[in-house]
């Protein structure tokens, strides 16, 4: 009686997309220069595009949807921590597009490079996809400009910080390693993708040379004063875990592949054998090329009810990318935005009121190889606006915790691509 | 004359009721279910072995569930602050569109032998819960019937330990039963009644 729902999921997902293979080739950008009745474009196949894109097809089939996502299989990257301790596999993460096109969501596996908000109209490269509204979830980028000497080095310092093929090279460095070595860890200032999920990092990285190479240590340099997520649950579970050496307020500024060697905000020079260098982060790109981002040029801020740009009309931004709003970057909160913002885009295209809806956030952290920690938040509209009801954590760590996660996590990837 | 009564009688519930409900989310409570899909599934059609199936649920129980989680005496970090999410933003309505859903029992997939143990076992439970499983509103006992048998087996167990609602007079006479069970008969009764239809 084990969670054996991915294989089924994945099995279902297969058979549904034989059927699409039967009806025709696969759609090309070309395919949709007109609009022959509404549309809504989708930039991002993530927790939050997917999500929208398959729940405007629920909300209102009569509506044409259309996701521009550039990888052909979406990997998770809650649980992705578990690929580095051994606990998981990458191919037990990824996930194809086939449920959503299963749902009439025609999925095109290209990368929008413009948008024309005044001519409502997305680019990509010569061609271009006219819409009725438009929802951009384009993740986060990377600011690889922060970091002294990362720009140049993208390729050899890894960040893993969107599970794939980084996910397993780091793994790979980290079973590599010598006992005796050093893993350095660092972690960006914040607003950044997943608060928690440098913590857990660090949980199953220590985990694994505990169990694995019990001489080697672990530096964490953390930009953050303190651990910015579940402090005290994390602080208790590296309990466990002497090889852990944690250095808050320590903004790496700087790194020297060469030398193997990151430099602090306080000039500190740290050696490694292995680093995992977490960079400061952005909205994606097409958010800033689009105008979509505020003055600080990072992050897009929205109307808490619609999710619609504050700066440009019939666009709408969610997931990663937003501001504003009291809630993580997690991918609940981007699969609750998902879903929220595709009911008030499809009220919207119908003339009809838009309900008001709040967004929850359910996030486990795995702290060894069998047990999690909790923390969940949850909201309400007031006054237009997101407002927190209630935020509670687990009292603890256990493997109970651990059991509803993979609950969780089958539930919400069928959520978001089923 | 009958058949025109009747007619018109059709027409004019009609003309009050207005254009039939279109979606699957237009129907009251359908937007504000939306958060409990990614953990309990769209429709409330739990896949998964640990969060219960909410499709075609009793309304008193889904409310009164929500009720407890909400005043702490079901323990559960994870649903005591949307259960106050969900009274804030309208159980009944909420409670409605779930028992309006098509139940399919869970797909997790259950061990053959520990159904057949669970069924032999299974008659102490049907003195309250009935032959079916299907439960009895009047006393307040739910339907047992296709729940994932993982979260089926974590309430016996909850039962057991009296951490699930302590002081619940109504409950009294489960924890003493769940008591005289072994931990492993726990498992193969959440085996028999998720295997019922």
């Amino acid at each position: 009686m084990k969670e054996s729902t991915r294989r089924e999921f994945l099995r279902a997902s297969s058979w549904a997309g034989l059927g699409l293979l039967g009806a025709g080739c696969a759609p090309k950008v070309s395919d949709f220069a007109q609009k022959p009745g509404r549309r809504v474009v989708v930039i991002g196949g993530g927790w939050g595009g997917a999500t929208a894109a398959k729940y405007v097809r629920l909300a209102d089939p009569s509506i044409e949807v259309v996701l521009l996502e550039p990888t052909r299989e979406f990997v998770s990257c809650p649980f992705s921590n578990l690929v580095l301790s051994g606990q998981r596999t990458i191919e037990n993460l990824t996930f194809n597009y086939d449920g959503l096109r299963a749902r009439g969501v025609r999925v095109l596996h290209e990368t929008a490079t413009m948008i024309e908000p005044d001519a409502r109209r997305v680019r990509v490269g010569t061609d271009a996809l006219p819409y009725d509204r438009l929802i951009v979830s384009p993740g986060v980028e990377f600011q690889w400009d922060q970091v002294e000497g990362l720009a140049a080095a993208q390729d050899r310092v890894l960040h893993a910080w969107k599970a794939g093929p980084q996910t397993v090279e780091l793994a790979r460095q980290l079973q590599a390693m010598p006992d005796g070595g050093v893993f350095v860890l660092t972690i960006p200032p914040a607003a950044y993708r997943c608060p928690p999920g440098p913590y857990e990092r660090t949980c199953q990285v220590a985990w694994y040379l505990k169990t694995n190479k019990p001489k080697a240590k672990l530096i964490v340099l953390d930009a953050n004063p303190n651990i910015i997520s579940k402090t005290g649950l994390f602080r208790a579970a590296w309990a466990n875990y002497p090889n852990i050496e944690y250095r808050g307020s320590n903004k790496v500024v700087k790194v020297d592949p060469g030398a193997r060697e990151v430099t602090t905000e306080l000039g500190d020079k740290v050696k490694y054998d292995v680093l995992n260098l977490i960079p400061p982060q952005r909205a994606g790109t097409i958010a800033v090329t689009a105008d979509l981002v505020g003055a600080d040029k990072r992050w897009c801020e929205v109307n808490h009810l619609t999710y619609e740009s504050v700066k440009h009309k019939n666009i709408h931004v969610i997931g990663d990318s937003t501001i504003g709003l009291p809630v993580p970057k997690s991918g609940n909160i981007a699969n609750a935005m998902g879903k929220i913002c595709a009911v008030a885009v499809t009220r919207l295209l119908n003339d009809k009121p838009v309900p008001t809806m709040a967004p929850g956030n359910t996030c486990y952290s795995w702290v060894s190889d069998r047990e999690a920690i909790a923390v969940v938040n949850s909201y309400k509209i007031e006054a237009g606006k997101v407002v927190q009801i209630e935020q509670k954590l687990t009292p603890g760590q256990s493997e109970a915790w651990a059991q509803n996660a993979i609950g969780w996590a089958n539930s919400i990837w069928q959520d978001m691509l089923g | 004359m009958r058949v025109f009564t009747v007619l018109l009688l059709v027409l004019l519930v009609l003309v009050v009721a207005g254009p039939a409900v279109a979606g699957p989310l237009d129907m009251p409570g359908a937007s504000q279910a939306l958060v409990c899909s990614a953990c309990h599934g769209f429709a409330g059609e739990s896949r998964s072995n640990t969060m219960p199936i909410l499709a075609g649920i009793a309304p008193w129980y889904f409310k009164k569930a929500i009720q407890d989680y909400a005043a702490g005496k079901r323990t559960s970090p994870e649903m005591e602050p949307y259960a106050k999410m969900v009274l804030q933003s309208g159980v009944d309505d909420i409670a409605a569109y779930f028992a309006a859903q098509a139940r399919t029992a869970s797909p997790v997939k259950l061990d053959p032998a520990a159904v057949e143990r669970g069924r032999a076992a299974a008659v102490q439970c049907t003195l309250c819960h009935g032959v079916s499983g299907k439960g009895d509103p009047a006393k307040g006992v739910p339907d047992l019937t296709g729940q994932p048998p993982g979260y089926l087996r974590s309430q016996m167990l909850l039962f057991k330990a009296d951490r699930r609602s302590p002081g619940d007079e109504q409950l009294k006479a489960v924890k003493a039963l769940m008591r005289t069970i072994p931990d492993e008969q726990l498992a193969d009764l959440a085996a028999y009644w998720s295997s019922v239809r």
